[in-house]
């Protein structure tokens, strides 16, 4: 049985900074957030370590964020296909793959995921700055309390979405479809994956 | 000045707390501190009172073209004299504010704060840090609409005017009220302090100060220390706030974005792990190409057509 390289060693390193540090990154945020979730800040060393270490993750987490965007970029391309796989989403979900146009490399779901947390990032990052640094950085700021009660507004609105988003991203990635963990940690699938849930672009890995 | 009762730290309200306050007591009094800067004579004794007492570093300075002693508060200096000079219908006129934490009854700095029992509000009135639970996120300077708490590089905490809790508490004045050698600050319950106010207020009237009146600004629900304000139409020139809040709006809307955020992650949980039970792993089948699916055969071919 022949196996398909998925995802580069590079890919790999790439992704599971920006998913670990995302997860350091939600949990310490839920913390600050909810009074009865701060004890999670006990598991980062203490609040004020928790809240030292938060943005400093946060940059490396927008780091690999941003070379995930210029690995992949051109791979998410939305194309006229991703419309009606759209339209099929709900089809997908429930497993009537009969109705779902076959998925090249990424299906749109995919693909609208990483465009929205490319999104989220940006607008996350850009509001948590004047947190991090509320006396001013760069020489912009300092930030007083109508912008930074906005930004915390912003901050947490980006969380609930990415937090949402990554819910659906784990569960897909893991135990909904056997095998595709396997892709992202030691890059290889099988062909009865590929031609399950990327057909075509595991017509395109036949033709070379 | 009339013995005071002593005041016990009976806890009015904490930080990011979601349970109740703890306090079964009885509310006993507040407290306030009048400042009545017609006044204030400028010794600055106050501030040298306010640094023995507290036990705070002092900070050397120079003079910057001002009486005044320093150019900012920090997290050593709780107490500053600022002196600002305008000229008021012609007249030189010498405004002075007595820059320290007004201990709001809605203290905006504890409302922003998310580390549990780092600020705490008395019964009392007094809005206190506790350094020991302060994460250092400086989010009570954002709240506070009086920019007043200053943090410190050095250990990463804020700090602010603690009204000498440790004093109030057994009876005393604020180490600021006691040193003060004209009476321009008094101490005593809310109630007494706005009585005393209001006959001030009628005094400066009278010697013609027609704008004189009392600062204990509604928007943070009053202040635990007052001013006696000379001109009342220059707030703005006393750097006072007009109308300070602690932005129960934004606040409100952060609160019921948290609720939503939980519920929206809650339910994401709750709905993969109900698809699951419903539908299960969809394994791939590795043994058929042809029979099993003909679709991704024939997919990409209807596509490019």
């Amino acid at each position: 049985m022949s196996r398909l390289e998925r995802f580069t060693y590079f890919e790999r390193v790439v992704h599971w900074t920006l998913g670990l540090s995302f997860l350091y990154l939600l949990m310490t945020g839920l913390a600050f957030s909810h009074p009865r979730l701060f004890w999670i800040t006990v598991l980062s060393g203490g609040g004020q370590t928790a809240r030292f270490l938060h943005p400093w993750i946060g940059m490396l987490f927008s780091v690999s964020l941003g070379s995930m965007f210029f690995i992949w970029a051109k791979d998410m391309r939305l194309e006229s296909n991703d419309r009606q796989w759209l339209m099929a989403v709900r089809a997908y979900a429930t497993r009537q793959k009969d109705g779902v146009p076959p998925a090249g490399k990424y299906n749109a779901g995919q693909k609208l995921f990483f465009w929205a947390m490319t999104v989220l990032g940006v607008v996350h990052l850009a509001s948590g700055i004047p947190l991090w640094m509320p006396a001013g950085v760069l020489g912009i700021g300092p930030f007083y309390g109508g912008t930074v009660n906005t930004m915390r507004l912003l901050h947490y609105a980006t969380t609930l979405g990415g937090g949402g988003l990554l819910i659906v991203h784990v569960y897909l990635g893991t135990v909904a479809y056997p095998g595709t963990l396997g892709a992202m940690l030691h890059g290889r699938v099988s062909r009865g994956w590929a031609r399950l849930h990327h057909p075509r672009w595991e017509k395109e890995q036949a033709g070379d | 000045m009339p013995q005071l009762p002593g005041s016990s730290l009976a806890v009015k309200r904490i930080s990011a707390s979601p349970d109740p306050a703890p306090s079964i007591r009885t509310a006993g009094p507040e407290f306030a501190k009048l400042i009545d800067i017609s006044r204030c004579i400028g010794c600055k004794g106050c501030e040298v009172a306010c640094k023995e007492w507290n036990e705070l570093k002092v900070e050397p300075t120079r003079n910057f073209g001002s009486f005044q002693s320093h150019q900012d508060l920090s997290a050593d200096t709780w107490l500053l004299m600022r002196f600002t000079e305008i000229e008021v219908d012609g007249d030189l006129q010498w405004l002075i504010k007595k820059d320290a934490c007004m201990h709001c009854e809605e203290p905006g700095c504890l409302y922003a704060c998310p580390a549990p029992g780092a600020i705490v509000q008395y019964e009392n009135g007094i809005v206190d840090f506790n350094p020991d639970k302060c994460i250092g996120c400086q989010l009570c300077i954002s709240g506070c609409p009086f920019d007043v708490p200053r943090f410190s590089a050095e250990t990463h905490k804020v700090y602010k005017c603690n009204m000498c809790v440790d004093r109030v508490e057994v009876g005393l004045e604020p180490a600021c009220v006691k040193t003060c050698p004209t009476n321009a600050i008094t101490w005593g319950t809310k109630d007494d302090m706005v009585a005393l106010a209001e006959q001030k207020v009628d005094r400066l009237k009278d010697r013609g100060f027609e704008h004189a009146t009392l600062y204990d600004p509604s928007g943070v629900g009053g202040t635990h220390m007052m001013y006696v304000v000379p001109h009342g139409d220059r707030l703005v020139d006393y750097d006072l706030p007009e109308d300070p809040t602690a932005a129960p709006g934004a606040l409100a809307a952060l609160a019921g974005l948290k609720q939503l955020g939980m519920g929206v992650m809650g339910l994401g949980l709750l709905g993969t792990a109900l698809h699951y039970l419903k539908y299960g792993p969809e394994v791939a089948d590795e043994e058929a190409s042809d029979p099993a699916s003909p679709e991704p055969g024939s997919g990409p071919d209807a596509e490019n057509t």
